[in-house]
């Protein structure tokens, strides 16, 4: 199937429709919460959170007997809401840092849940396959009905950001003076990491325990590259996670044999990456860019600053000089001879330069005051 | 008990010491997580590894698995050199990608492989005994046996080795550094150990059991001493301990190996999470509650101290100016009258001679935040102790 058929079929097939859908509404709420995850140095909450959800999938399952996913999230939910405020409490109350936290919550949660998950397939009832899909995620099991209720709870986030927007911020960049400006930096602490796991329970299904981490990382990381405001970045990661969710679930139904969790993570990852290389501000390839070009910058004002040496002894400055005099050492090349001509700094006549009124007066100012950029 | 269950047992162990070791020292220097992307980012190694020699058995598997976990340390570090983002966001990045491309890696060729994604997260412990290393038809045991036991005697060999220097370069770089060790080479060094160590940990016990052997030991060591030594020693005691309880729960309910080892792993690390004598919850919540009631009475001393007039010592005055509860008041006043600092006469409080000397000590301290002058005041009075 090509992308031409894959988009036809968007608008006539049902079920790649909903797939579609859910992906992208995950991609944009992950994208959302996980901005203030990557900000708030939690990133690997997200991670450490979806595999302690797994044990509450499992004892939901034991304890209701059904496959129905609404209460297998509940179960979820819980155990997720309880792996992260028990990795608060480690960090708080004991000196262990949170690294250690998070990687001691995953582990265990998850090993117990992979403990009642075989114990339960073991059991005699066959009711049980399939309850491993929350491992890898199955975005074909996604349902009408589930979509729409990832769309509102969505809506309740977003909402909730929209009233907390000032609360959320000032917590974000400055904890310490929302707690003197009388805010409960608790609840909102509270608030916010909820909602972090919440949007992970939301993931399970479609990517799975394993790769959710990604889905809310990825976005939001490749968001803060092209922004320093905290509202612009929320939009871009929102977006970001929505078109790899949408790209993803293309990829993947284009052809054999490709679930769709870890195709997502790959084109967020993508993202990223061209994140990291292109953003204008911070990307490593414009900063490579201004490194190179500050550097040639810095040899033309050598031979900038060894020329008004020269000229200045003078009382005609302009008068004209050998081209011979300039050598090497002083950062003279033929091109930055060209280029300070280009900029009227200097004229050249055959082997002999002189300075201008120009270049006299930028010399004289090189490292008197900051001379406005002009190329 | 079989001999099969007694070699299960055996390997559980040998992993679990192998792994405490290096867990130890990733959580020492804060680097706990890196042993959880490992584990998971080595399953495009493992994938393509096999690719090339259609063997699962195959040393070379173990090779480009450790390469591929080496890969992703240098990748998280290389992304947190270019600090485009922070350390825990470039961990976060790199090893689901990794795990992604192993994930599809696998679907993709799913008829020629005989790579579960279930086996790469679990482990299969339960079968480690019948693949059996044959020389010339001679039994030498189960492979993993093997495997593992070599790992952990390098592991143990290089500990011996470098102790001196892992531990001073863990508590103190820029000394370590000054001294000559290099800390590139230890650092790795111990990360090559890791790595090595989660890939043949990984075949009897998968990605998950192996981050819960290197971190929970070490973390519910961590809890209960200072002393490296002893953190080692009690993290590998730990870690065989609920390697072989594991094992009998797991035989009980019939159910995954790894998963009951965890398990364990995280009842113990409960239990000393709440129970430990210095830095457990419970002692955690005591102290703090003992030192808001020592503040509380030193508040009262001072302010008994700064009033001459007798309406603002009056014993029913204090709950309005101080706002106390009512409850907390009293237990700060009977405190006090237990320590002889206070006497009531009529209801009027006045520090005794003790309670004087005691609040001029305080503020001594308070004013001039000098260490030295607390020193008397934590032997005379229980006040300022621990």
């Amino acid at each position: 199937m090509s992308f031409t058929e894959y988009f036809e079929l968007l608008f006539n097939d049902y079920t790649l429709r909903t797939i579609s859908l859910g992906t992208a509404i995950l991609g944009a709420i992950c994208g959302m919460l996980g901005s203030f995850a990557v900000l708030r140095k939690q990133s690997l909450l997200g991670d450490a959170i979806s595999h302690a959800a797994l044990p509450g999938i499992a004892i939901a399952f034991l304890i209701t007997g059904t496959k129905e996913t609404n209460v297998l999230l509940i179960g979820a939910l819980i155990s997720g809401l309880i792996g992260a405020f028990w990795i608060r409490g480690i960090t708080r109350r004991t000196h262990l840092k949170s690294d250690t936290a998070l990687g001691l919550i995953l582990s265990i949660f998850f090993g117990f849940g992979m403990l009642l998950l075989t114990y339960i397939q073991k059991q005699p009832n066959a009711n049980q396959a399939g309850l491993d899909k929350f491992l890898f995620g199955q975005a074909a099991t996604l349902l009408a009905r589930d979509v729409w209720f990832m769309a509102t709870v969505t809506l309740v986030c977003l909402l909730v950001l929209l009233l907390f927007w000032k609360e959320f911020k000032i917590l974000l960049f400055d904890a310490d003076y929302a707690k003197t400006l009388g805010f409960n930096t608790k609840m909102i602490d509270i608030l916010i990491t909820s909602f972090i796991v919440l949007a992970i329970v939301l993931g399970l299904q479609t990517v799975g325990v394993v790769l959710m981490s990604a889905m809310l990382l990825a976005p939001a990381a490749a968001a803060r590259q092209w922004t320093n405001s905290l509202g612009i970045m929320v939009v871009l990661a929102a977006v970001f996670g929505a078109t790899s969710g949408v790209v993803g679930t293309a990829i993947s139904a284009s052809q054999n044999n490709l679930s769709t969790g870890p195709v997502i993570v790959l084109v967020a990852a993508t993202f990223v990456i061209l994140s990291f290389i292109f953003s204008p501000s911070r990307g490593l390839l414009f900063r490579q860019i201004r490194f190179i070009k500050n550097r040639k910058d810095l040899q033309l004002h050598k031979t900038l600053a060894f020329m008004f040496d020269i000229a200045k002894s003078h009382e005609n400055i302009s008068h004209p000089h050998a081209v011979k005099i300039l050598n090497n050492f002083h950062g003279y090349t033929k091109k930055s001879l060209s280029k300070l001509e280009d900029k009227e700094y200097i004229r050249v006549e055959g082997l002999m330069w002189e300075m201008t009124e120009k270049g006299y007066d930028f010399a004289l100012n090189l490292y008197n005051q900051q001379v406005e950029e002009n190329d | 008990m079989t001999s099969a269950q007694l070699e299960i047992q055996l390997i559980a162990s040998l992993v679990a010491i192998a792994c405490a070791i290096p867990g130890t020292f990733l959580v020492l220097r804060k680097m706990a997580l890196i042993s959880d992307a490992i584990s998971h980012s080595i399953l495009p190694g493992l994938v393509i590894g096999f690719f090339i020699t259609h063997d699962l058995g195959s040393p070379l598997l173990i090779i480009m698995a450790a390469l591929s976990g080496v890969i992703t340390v240098v990748l998280v570090e290389f992304i947190q050199k270019t600090k485009l983002v922070k350390e825990d966001t470039a961990i976060g990045l790199v090893f689901p990608a990794m795990f992604s491309i192993g994930v599809i890696l696998i679907s993709k060729n799913a008829n020629d492989i005989h790579l579960d994604t279930d086996v790469v997260l679990l482990g299969e412990l339960a079968f480690a005994p019948f693949d059996r290393l044959l020389i010339d038809g001679m039994d030498f045991g189960p492979k993993s046996l093997w495997t593992i036991g070599v790992i952990l005697l390098i592991t143990l060999s290089l500990l011996f080795a470098f102790f001196k220097e892992l531990k001073i370069s863990t508590f103190d770089a820029g000394l370590a550094t000054a001294l000559g060790f290099s800390p590139v080479v230890l650092h790795y060094g111990l990360m090559s150990v890791a790595s090595v160590t989660t890939v043949g940990a990984f075949d009897a016990v998968g990605a998950i059991l192996v981050v819960a052997l290197m971190i929970a030991p070490a973390a519910t060591a961590y809890l209960l001493t200072d002393n490296l030594k002893k953190m080692l020693l009690l993290s590998v005691f730990f870690g065989v301990f609920s390697a072989i309880s594991g094992y009998w729960l797991a035989h009980w309910l019939d159910a995954s190996i790894s998963g009951s080892m965890t398990t364990v792993l995280g009842m113990v690390f409960l239990l000393v999470y709440l129970f430990a004598p210095k830095r457990g919850l419970f002692s955690v919540l005591y102290r703090n509650k003992q030192q808001q009631v020592e503040v509380s009475l030193l508040t009262f001393l001072l302010h008994l101290n700064n009033h001459t007039e007798k309406s603002e010592r009056h014993i029913n005055h204090l709950n309005e100016h101080i706002n106390w509860q009512k409850v907390r008041s009293k237990s700060v006043v009977d405190l006090a009258l237990r320590n002889n600092m206070i006497t009531i006469d009529k209801n009027i409080i006045s520090l005794t001679e003790k309670g004087k000397s005691f609040t001029d000590k305080a503020i001594d301290y308070i004013i001039t935040n000098d260490d030295s002058k607390i020193e008397s005041i934590k032997e005379d009075f229980f006040l300022f102790r621990g």
